[in-house]
């Protein structure tokens, strides 16, 4: 039976942005369509209405011509619109049957049946009898799927499923839902990965700003003209020419060690490296397997001991963030707005975390707000943010602007190293392609970089040498020229 | 119809209008209330708000309330913008009165210029030793500041009320829970004849110029509102976290102990049970109401102030218990939680569409 899904003049008006606009889509089964756009383009909005956690303003939507009513999300599993979200709703210490039992009324052993022929149609293979926390990412995915089939959807979307994943489990996951698309199961793929629609969509729908965009064919695209349709603006492609490969070592990491109090932490095992001049070193790897407290370690958040880390030549393991700073590092964390920056602080205050004694933020224990202005109107200036009011609090900033704000404090102290933790996460492609540019510029003025990053594709653009953190562990370091993203992934995996 | 809308920007109008809002409408409600208890709402608030200081001596006892509210919630502005909940004021008050009495009570037959300093110096000393409780138990042993310091209160109590019925009590004081009098060299001079306001209040003046000076001019202001916003964002920059905690703390408890120095060597002039009629809780209302800005904190205190005199004075002339001024109290800090609501919203009213 075909299924015809009909989104008309849908409208959703938050307090200062408009998440909706007036959008109207008609999807078919026998596809899979993506819903493409950047964050905060209106897609998981469009995607809370159809699921029933978010009441529209104005419009409808019809399945089979006949009008629902979404007013919450069991009024979708009510109608046959099953949805799997980017962050998993499971019970982690329940196990992988008491979790599919719980919204289900169906007896235990019906179930159990209906369970198994699911998995086995599909080629699922997980043990329906230990707890969630023992699964893969991949695996609890794909016990979100499951306890969408088991009530024979008409509609499957999928928000943004790939985040989480390996390219062995992406690739997976894309033959599985290539299956239900042909079972007659209508598919909504939502995105802002082109390459994995180019994959697997047949048709896809662009959003910017809350509005649609475009509806086309995929035959139709490339990635090119859906990046240019995404962002709105024609890009130009960087290319990071080969460095000079230098001898001259710069960092040196060795047998760090750091085991944290907190079981929701990583603990982070015998990790050696080494950074020379001139070189940007990649750290790949999923999110949550110590690149954060690798990024801590680094910075002197977290104190090591003191001949792990050397650094020109001195031992600085166990010195502060401050400390390491007059030695000519700079951090920029993940965190632009609760780390990196304070949205509710000014611009040129802001300019003052980073601090050095020559610098002259600070004399006597006295502000000196003449000279962080001027230094901050400098920072503006270099590194293209757009505004020329440095009393402007910085929440007022676009994400992009915020992070140029950041890197260039950090940078304009012209520092030999400089760490960052997925410097472009979340920004739109004009602001990434900005970040980027300033990076390889940075390497080709001999100065070196540490890129911790969930990226794939950004750190096979940047680095000189990459390696991959899985559970705290590093991998042997790669030559960049030699790795490819299906290695990475695999690396990514755990497998060797 | 009408419509709530987030502000694009905290107005800093209503930034401070909120607590004029807060005030206006504790007025009402204590209004209604009266209505409600069978006075005339108006003639209530008479005596609630401007019998109490409509002449001199009033306005004398004015300032003398407000003296220790100002400069405790000075003390305590410190902590709360540096994301350290210290709500034990009235603990490191009874502590820093109790060292600073004690060693009033060593000088009880001297006269001498030096006294006075050291008794003051004594009580700023025992405010913090007693600050420095819950901030040491914070810093190196991960406790909740909250709990500790609220705790610590009730300790001080009850050591101040073992002393002054036992060691330190009065010898010739007929059994009576109260030390001796200080000699006049212990006390701070009365500013005019016949009336109590005392030279506290420039203790609490001079906190409030410090305390500007350092909130927006200096380094470590700037840490404490960097940590107050984030504690990561100051692990980041690289502040010392442990030491600035300790310091506010120490402050703090220094700027509550000056306060009960100012009550026992002001208008009590010894040591007894009832030092403080919580001068220090009321100093968290006053510390908020005041937006946590010294210049605020003055207004704050003044009109916070004015809730314990006209609750002395209903209680005179309307036979309403006192701790009326309790619930007042109560009520502007609840309705300006609630006006704070403002801050980030707007209400917007919109003729309806057809």
């Amino acid at each position: 039976m075909n299924t015809n899904l009909k989104i008309s003049n849908v409208t959703k008006i938050y307090p200062g942005c408009i998440a909706n606009d007036n959008v109207s889509l008609e999807f078919n089964s026998g596809k899979i369509y993506a819903l493409l756009g950047e964050n905060g383009a209106g897609k998981s909005t469009l995607v809370k209405i159809l699921s029933g956690v978010i009441i529209p303003d104005e419009g409808k939507i019809y399945l089979n011509e006949n009008n629902l009513k979404l007013n919450s999300p069991l009024d979708a599993k009510k109608n046959d619109i099953g949805m799997v979200f980017q962050h998993f709703n499971l019970f982690e210490t329940l196990s992988v049957f008491e979790n599919l039992i719980i919204d289900s009324d169906e007896q235990r052993e019906s179930l159990r049946e209906k369970i198994d022929t699911i998995m086995k149609k599909y080629n699922f293979s997980i043990d329906l009898d230990i707890p969630i926390l023992n699964l893969s990412a991949g695996q609890k995915q794909k016990v979100e799927i499951i306890r969408c089939l088991i009530r024979n959807p008409k509609v499957l979307i999928m928000d943004e499923p790939t985040s989480v994943l390996t390219e062995q489990e992406t690739s997976e996951l894309f033959l599985s839902l290539k299956k239900f698309s042909e079972e007659g199961i209508l598919i909504i793929y939502i995105t802002h990965k082109l390459k994995e629609v180019m994959q697997l969509c047949d048709e896809v729908a662009v959003m910017r700003r809350g509005k649609l965009v475009s509806v086309s064919e995929i035959k139709n695209e490339n990635i090119e003209s859906l990046a240019n349709k995404m962002v709105g603006q024609n890009l130009k492609t960087i290319k990071k020419k080969k460095a000079k490969t230098s001898s001259d070592q710069l960092i040196k990491i060795t047998n760090l060690n750091f085991t944290s109090e907190d079981p929701f932490e990583t603990n982070l095992m015998d990790i050696n490296f080494s950074v020379n001049r001139g070189e940007c070193l990649g750290i790949a790897g999923i999110s949550g397997n110590g690149q954060s407290e690798l990024f801590q370690v680094l910075s002197g958040e977290i104190i090591s001991e003191k001949n792990s880390i050397e650094f020109n030549n001195n031992y600085i393991g166990d010195l502060s963030p401050q400390e390491r700073r007059e030695y000519l590092m700079a951090f920029s964390p993940e965190d632009r707005l609760e780390q990196a920056a304070i949205p509710q602080m000014k611009i040129f205050e802001n300019v003052a975390l980073n601090n050095f004694k020559s610098s002259n933020f600070f004399n006597n224990g006295l502000i000196n707000e003449n000279k962080i202005k001027e230094h901050s109107k400098k920072i503006i200036s270099d590194f293209n943010v757009n505004t020329d009011n440095i009393e402007l609090k910085s929440q007022f900033l676009s994400g992009g602007n915020l992070q140029k704000l950041i890197i260039g404090r950090e940078l304009i102290t012209s520092p030999d190293l400089l760490i960052c933790f997925n410097p472009t996460w979340g920004l739109d492609v004009g602001a990434i392609n900005y970040i980027h540019e300033t990076l390889i510029k940075i390497n080709e003025q001999n100065k070196s970089i540490i890129l911790i990053s969930t990226d794939t594709d950004e750190l096979l653009k940047l680095s000189d040498k990459i390696s991959v953190i899985h559970k705290g562990k590093l991998s042997k370091i790669m030559n960049a020229e030699e790795v490819t993203s299906e290695k990475l992934g695999i690396l990514m995996g755990g497998a060797n | 119809m009408i419509k709530i809308v987030k502000r694009d920007q905290p107005s800093r109008a209503i930034f401070f209008f909120t607590p004029v809002l807060a005030i206006f409408l504790t007025l009402v409600a204590g209004g209604l209330i009266f209505f409600i208890l069978g006075f005339k709402p108006f003639e209530a608030l008479k005596f609630f708000f401007i019998v109490p200081i409509a002449d001199k001596y009033g306005f004398s006892e004015l300032l003398l309330k407000a003296t220790p509210l100002c400069l405790i919630a000075i003390g305590l502005s410190f902590c709360f913008k540096s994301n350290n909940w210290n709500i034990g004021a009235e603990g490191q008050l009874t502590f820093g009165a109790i060292v600073s009495g004690g060693v009033a009570l060593l000088f009880y037959e001297q006269e001498g210029f030096y006294i006075l300093p050291i008794v003051i110096l004594a009580g700023a000393i025992g405010g913090m030793l007693y600050a420095s409780i819950p901030a040491i138990l914070k810093t190196y042993f991960n406790t909740n500041e909250i709990l500790v310091s609220l705790m610590l209160v009730y300790v001080s109590k009850l050591i101040l009320d073992y002393l002054v019925v036992g060691p330190w009590s009065n010898p010739e004081g007929f059994n009576f829970p109260e030390t001796r009098q200080f000699s006049d060299s212990a006390k701070l001079p009365i500013l005019f004849e016949g009336l109590r306001i005392h030279a506290g209040i420039f203790l609490a003046l001079a906190a409030v110029v410090i305390s500007w000076f350092v909130f927006y001019k200096t380094y470590l202001g700037f840490q404490m509102k960097v940590s107050g916003f984030s504690l990561k964002t100051a692990r980041y920059a690289g502040y010392k976290g442990k030491k600035m905690i300790i310091l506010v703390f120490l402050i703090s408890g220094a700027c509550a102990g000056l306060a009960g120095v100012g009550e026992i060597t002001g208008p009590i002039g010894q040591l007894h049970r009832e030092i403080s009629p919580d001068y220090g809780f009321t100093a968290i209302i006053v510390a908020f109401l005041g937006r946590l800005h010294p210049v605020g904190i003055i207004f704050a205190s003044l009109v916070v102030a004015i809730t314990y005199l006209g609750a002395e004075t209903a209680q005179i002339f309307m036979q309403i218990p006192k701790y009326t001024g309790q619930v007042f109290q109560g009520m502007i800090l609840f309705f300006l939680l609630a006006s704070d609501y403002l801050l980030f919203f707007k209400i917007k009213f919109i003729g309806s569409k057809k």
